[in-house]
């Protein structure tokens, strides 16, 4: 998967081609819109990570041209400057995510990861999760490839925490999640129901159950 | 010195130093007034029983078969009193000896004074011709040591009630200006409810014409104050965004710089690298959520009805991974509740308590996030098994920079002091105290009930 990287700051971008590198992805940098633009025409790239406070054109007005001319691109916004409305802003002009430094390289690697696979379902309706391949399309789960038997409430289960993956669901959106699919349900058959989908998944991805509060599915570090 | 310094600050003071020397005089002059009137009205009453002992002794003498030669023995006094009565001839007919007589005037009643055996008298002299060409002189007197008494009485009195007025004066004086300056008071008390960087102008429309000028002068000074510490907070969050970027490239460069094989032999000196260089990170994104709360009044706008739940969740999202590498089991109990409030600076308050409940409580404590309604108004707690926060420093480990004397991890220790912050610009509660069965700490801010 191929990252391109729009940060004027040589010690910063270098850092981060390093680091996703390491992570396994192939990462080109770009110092200012206009090589990002010259980038981006002529190469494929599945995510853009996009500095706000760029020399000539700003982040912000760039993704803006790059919304414009239609591209579909996920775009994750890198700043220093944490302001409410900034933020507001860049979601708006279609940023995907946004992140503000100094952050942590494993943290970067997760959100490019989870950026992609978002992309990548709305492309293909499949979901590649660690060891996990998940159709939703289809309703099919497969570990390592293998098919997995699902019952419907497990099926539903796994499906809201993959897509979802990387945040934590509420024990609550859970059951609604199940509810739909026939009667009521109490928040102990949700927790039956996700240890029978622990037992089923293995060690193929983590799936943490965080007190009070729901669980959270990862792939393994 | 200094008594003289604070006898002067003090308006009631002063103005009772200033009247007690007029009042004592008047108080003086008016005790020396009423004695002499008094002792002159007691006087001419003493003197008029004299006068009239004497015309009862006339009459006697008018009456007497033979007005020339009274009886003696029919000529009596009451005690007490001296008497002498003198023929025409100059004889002594009764009464003591060798008494003085008053000096002859224009009536035949005198008064006068004189000495009899050593001792002071007051006298009367009564000249009645008894019989044509003789007259008798009739004099009494009374010695003025027994007429003292009286006299003691009235200036006893007189300085009792006059010093009694000067008292009810100087105390109606204290509490006169005591009312007087309440709205001084009010002012005062306004001013010490508030918090250092509590900036707002003071109510002007509700003292006197008088304090006036007083509360202008301060608000005016409070609007420079706070465009001064506005611009002071400006420049705490310019300067911490421009370390962000440095610091982001030093951070990253080092964390790749770790993964690489090559690194293996120097990877203890990386990682103290990499902490002094966290702390750093840590110091500057604190200054900078100070700068933020403290700038927070521009954001009032923002205040907006908030869910609690949500920030929790939002928190812990954010802590899991550092709470499962740090061995500590984070969760939440949570209770739906909502706030007005600013979500972002909440996020901050919540982040912060945390970022100390998960830094300092050892590996397989446990750290749980609250929220809900007590006694109808909402909270925000955290509470961890950790150490705990000694009694003696709770007070303290709110203040900017303060560290709790030989603990452990690397804070920057403004933490808890942006958490006061927040929870002041909320008009929240801040309440430390240890956690279940006297363990750990437990920090719960209390907000205003809707």
């Amino acid at each position: 998967m191929r990252i391109l990287v729009v940060e004027d700051d040589f010690l910063v971008a270098d850092a981060i081609r390093r680091g996703l590198c390491m992570s396994g992805f192939a990462v080109d940098c770009a110092s200012d819109a206009e090589q990002a633009a010259a980038a981006l025409a002529a190469e494929h790239f599945d995510l853009a990570l996009l500095d706000i406070a760029l020399p000539g054109a700003d982040g912000l007005t760039f993704l803006r041209r790059l919304r414009n001319s239609g591209t579909h691109l996920p775009v994750m916004i890198l700043t220093a400057r944490e302001t409410l409305a900034t933020k507001v802003q860049a979601l708006d002009l279609g940023a995907d995510d946004f992140l503000v430094k100094p952050f942590e390289q494993t943290e970067l690697a997760a959100r490019c990861r989870a950026l992609i696979r978002r992309s990548n379902l709305k492309s293909s309706g499949q979901l590649t999760l660690g060891r996990l391949r998940i159709d939703i399309t289809g309703r099919q789960l497969y570990v390592d490839d293998e098919p997995v038997e699902l019952t419907g409430r497990e099926w539903l289960i796994v499906e809201c925490l993959a897509l979802n993956a990387g945040r934590i669901v509420t024990k609550e959106r859970l059951q609604q999640a199940v509810a739909s699919w026939d009667q009521a349900i109490t928040p102990n058959a949700v927790e039956v129901h996700v240890s029978r989908v622990r037992a089923k998944l293995g060690e193929s991805v983590v799936l943490r159950a965080v007190r009070g509060l729901g669980y959270r599915l990862d792939e393994p570090q | 010195m200094s008594e003289s310094i604070a006898s002067a600050k003090s308006i009631r003071r002063r103005l009772l130093l200033f009247l007690l020397p007029p009042l004592t005089l008047l108080m003086l002059v008016g005790v020396f007034i009423n004695y002499r009137t008094a002792t002159i009205f007691v006087r001419a009453a003493y003197d008029q029983k004299l006068a009239d002992i004497a015309r009862a002794l006339e009459t006697q003498i008018q009456h007497s078969s033979d007005p020339a030669h009274p009886e003696p023995e029919s000529l009596n006094a009451p005690a007490g009193i001296l008497f002498s009565v003198t023929g025409g001839n100059g004889k002594l007919v009764a009464g003591v000896p060798r008494l003085p007589a008053a000096p002859v005037g224009s009536t035949p009643l005198t008064y006068g004074d004189a000495s009899y055996e050593g001792r002071d008298l007051r006298l009367v002299t009564c000249r009645a011709p008894t019989t044509p060409g003789a007259v008798t002189v009739i004099t009494v007197a009374e010695y003025d040591d027994s007429r003292s008494n009286p006299g003691r009485f009235i200036l006893a009195s007189t300085w009792l009630v006059d010093f009694i007025q000067v008292d009810i004066t100087l105390l109606i004086v204290w509490i006169g200006v005591h009312l007087g300056l309440k709205p001084l008071l009010t002012v005062r008390r306004q001013i010490e409810a508030r918090s250092a960087r509590e900036l707002r102008p003071l109510d002007a429309a509700s003292v006197p014409t008088e304090v006036r000028p007083l509360v202008d002068a301060l608000n005016l000074l409070f609007e420079m104050l706070s465009g001064a510490a506005r611009a002071q907070s400006q420049f705490v969050a310019d300067t911490a965004h421009q370390l962000r970027t440095p610091i982001a490239g030093l951070l990253g460069s080092l964390q790749v710089l770790m993964r690489e094989p090559a690194a293996a032999p120097l990877q203890s000196r990386l990682a103290s690298l990499y902490d002094g260089l966290s702390t750093l990170s840590h110091s500057a994104n604190q200054l900078l959520a100070l700068a933020q709360a403290d700038r927070s009044t521009s954001l009032a706008d923002v205040f907006r009805k908030t869910d609690l739940k949500a920030v929790v969740e939002r928190a812990v999202e954010r802590n899991v991974d550092r709470a499962v590498e740090c061995g500590l089991d984070l969760g939440a109990e949570c209770s739906p509740a909502t706030v007005e409030a600013n979500a972002r600076l909440l996020d901050d308050l919540l982040g912060n308590l945390m970022d100390n409940a998960l830094k300092y409580t050892p590996s397989g404590g446990r750290v749980t996030v609250r929220c809900g309604y007590e006694t109808g108004r909402p909270f925000l707690e955290v509470e961890d098994d950790g150490p705990g926060i000694p009694e003696v420093e709770r007070p303290r480990v709110l203040e900017r920079f303060y560290r709790i004397p030989g603990s452990a991890a690397g804070g920057c220790g403004l933490g808890l002091a942006i958490v006061d912050e927040i929870a002041r610009q909320h008009d929240a509660r801040l309440s430390i105290e240890s956690g279940a069965e006297g363990r750990g700490t437990r920090i719960r801010v209390l907000f205003p009930g809707s």
